[in-house]
């Protein structure tokens, strides 16, 4: 039996090449031969075959998941599961699929399989080690000390968070990014709604008109900011033109308080309910054609089809675009960048305006990583949120 | 009456979301200096001066390259990796395979912005401000391309890789040649998607790229105004940034479509 060591965790260990030997490294203590054929003795890969099945539910707390995996594993001498026979499985964990692949375990077949699938993933993994999972860590981190530009930094603790709660800005920031989120989702979620059942209703140039609602989906955020804050402009913008035509106006849409907010989610609605108006489309088509007929059958108007059997047949749909969208309209940045820069008087300032401005303009980088986790744990709510609804939706 | 109330509405709501474009195409066009309307919507006097002009006053050829240089890199790789990654996760057994998969999917939960300040810092440290490496290499870690792969390898029958094995041939060119020709629906569709990310991402590319020659179209359009810069040259510049966007969407509407409505893809 190998010797299983305490693997040294260094996640950003660059091995290009046969950058899947960390894993493996763990838990034989030796790295492979270049030539790829494993080493030491033929146990190492049952081990680590026992590896995977086994560690799946411990390993989820979000640790690396290359680590997590082989650190699971159990200790050296404790036989790994199925060994003793697909029968009897032993260890604790050890599941039906394990014991089930136990003859196969000790194959050379198997174990080249495990190292070339490694050797896939490798590019990928390392990538996720230092560009995914660590940051995501070292936010939690940095959120709990004073690190600055220079790139000293003391622990504090709580104290970013402490300040966070007294922080006016950051309240008036939340506040900005709720009440936003309040206006863009149910205007996005309705267009879409809307597009959605008109381009299913219709035959006429429906792939056309599909592709045309589509088309402010695959601009940028920056450029529909641009054109609409042009749109928006007091002197010669589109609406006061037209306002003017009319004997109206003119009205400061992006310079007033009570209207900036409004106006920013309008731009972004047009520039992004053509997402979840697929997604809405593709939930309308799924419903069964008989479903609708037998209503009309029944003498259903077609508002009361709508209402009462396309609607509720399409809520699972409805709140996967809801949170989609809800989760977007939180992370808010882009638009008001471009188009206001906040104002007026921070009318228009966002939670993650506050974070950029924290980090890149107060380099206060432990502040601004509080920020980011406050951030993290609103979207985290939004989606535990959601499998809540549509897990119930599903029973 | 009833019968013509859809159509009409169709052709209302798609002239609505077609006039931002329209306009921008006009005052782009339109002839420089004067009030912007009306002038804009009179035809016969449109100019290319704006262009020349903004394509002098900023550098917006050296914009543009960065967005290609971006954006094209990273498809090629993300595609290369992430086809590799699903190949893996979809046909191969390994140690961890599932933990593995599991975490790459959970950082689908972390927004971007979360974890903008680690990200900087981290890539600062390796000396990634201000270079192209810098900017590309830190986006190629994208778990929706690895999700999309597996999903789609995944329900390709293992004969089609035994067979090339069982002739012999290496890992590698299974890979090469029987894999990758068989997931090239998935090539395309993952292509479109990561290049309109890239060409359009804002957040990342400002905050990494500081000097202004390493700039993407995207956040160069961001910063044109103030510099001194008239309306119709900034919608000048707005209208080349956008042109390739239509251009891979004109080209790839349909895999684009059906792939948001089948998977949920999301930037």
């Amino acid at each position: 039996m190998s010797k299983v060591e305490p693997r040294e965790a260094s996640p950003d260990e660059p091995e290009p090449s046969k950058a899947g030997t960390p894993t493996w490294r763990g838990a034989t203590a030796r790295p492979p031969t270049p030539d790829g054929s494993p080493p030491g003795t033929g146990a190492a890969p049952a081990a680590l075959a026992g590896a995977a099945p086994e560690a799946a539910p411990g390993a989820l707390a979000g640790t690396p998941p290359g680590t997590g995996a082989v650190d699971g594993r159990p200790r050296p001498g404790a036989p790994p599961g199925g060994v003793a026979g697909p029968g009897a499985p032993p260890g604790a964990g050890a599941r039906p699929a394990g014991g089930a692949r136990g003859g196969g375990r000790r194959s050379p077949v198997r174990r080249r399989e495990a190292l070339v699938g490694l050797a896939f993933v490798a590019p990928m993994l390392v990538l996720f080690l230092v560009f995914r999972f660590g940051p995501t860590l070292g936010a939690a981190f940095l959120s709990l000390t004073d690190y600055r530009l220079s790139g000293e930094w003391t622990f504090i603790g709580a104290g970013n968070y402490t300040r966070l709660l007294q922080d006016d800005l950051f309240w008036e920031s939340l506040g900005v990014t709720a009440v936003y989120t309040a206006l863009y989702v149910p205007m996005t979620v309705l267009l879409a709604l809307g597009t959605a059942v008109l381009l299913h209703r219709t035959l006429w140039l429906r792939g056309f008109f599909r592709g045309l609602f589509f088309l402010p989906y695959v601009t940028s955020i920056v450029l529909a900011a641009v054109i609409w804050k042009w749109i928006y402009e007091v002197e010669d913008g589109l609406i006061n033109a037209a306002l003017g035509v009319l004997g109206a106006g003119p009205v400061d849409f992006l310079g007033d308080e009570s209207l900036v907010l409004p106006s920013i989610a309008a731009a972004s609605a047009w520039k992004g309910f053509g997402y979840s108006m697929l997604i809405l489309l593709a939930g309308l088509q799924s419903i069964p054609r008989e479903v609708a007929e037998a209503a009309t059958i029944d003498g259903a108007s077609a508002w009361q089809r709508f209402r009462w059997v396309t609607l509720p047949l399409l809520r699972p749909v409805l709140f996967f675009v809801l949170v989609i969208e809800a989760i977007q309209a939180f992370q808010v940045f882009d638009a008001m960048y471009v188009m206001t820069a906040g104002g007026p008087v921070r009318a228009s300032y966002s939670l993650v305006y506050f974070l950029y401005d924290s980090g890149f303009k107060f380099f206060d980088f432990g502040y601004a990583s509080a920020l980011g986790l406050v951030l993290f744990l609103i979207v985290l709510v939004f989606s535990l949120i959601q499998r809540r609804l549509i897990g119930r939706e599903e029973d | 009456m009833a019968r013509l109330r859809l159509p009409v509405l169709l052709v209302l709501v798609a002239f609505v979301t077609v006039t931002p474009f329209v306009v921008m195409v006009l005052v782009a066009f339109a002839p420089p200096g004067g009030r912007t309307l009306p002038g804009a919507f009179d035809v016969t006097r449109a100019s290319l001066r704006n262009f020349t002009d903004v394509l002098q006053s900023a550098d917006i050829t050296r914009w543009a390259l960065n967005s290609l240089v971006y954006s094209l890199v990273s498809v090629l790789l993300i595609l290369l990796f992430a086809s590799m990654a699903g190949y893996a996760f979809a046909k191969k057994r390994f140690p961890g395979r599932e933990v593995l998969f599991w975490a790459f999917l959970a950082t689908l939960m972390v927004p971007f912005q979360a974890t903008l300040i680690p990200y900087y810092i981290l890539v600062s440290e390796m000396g990634g401000v201000d270079t192209y490496w810098g900017l590309i290499v830190p986006t190629l870690a994208n778990s929706q391309a690895v999700f999309l792969m597996r999903q789609f390898i995944v329900q390709l029958p293992d004969e089609l890789f035994e067979a090339a094995k069982i002739d012999g041939a290496s890992e590698w060119r299974v890979f090469t040649t029987v894999v990758l020709p068989l997931i090239r629906p998935v090539l395309a569709t993952l292509g479109v998607f990561v290049f309109l990310w890239h060409w359009n991402d804002f957040l990342w590319p400002l905050v990494i790229g500081q000097s202004e020659a390493m700039r993407t179209l995207t956040v160069g359009l961001a910063t044109l105004e103030g510099e001194n810069v008239t309306i119709n040259q900034i919608m000048a510049g707005a209208t080349i940034t956008v042109i390739p966007c239509l251009l891979v969407f004109g080209l790839l509407q349909r895999y684009l479509t059906d792939s948001i409505a089948t998977s949920g893809l999301k930037s």
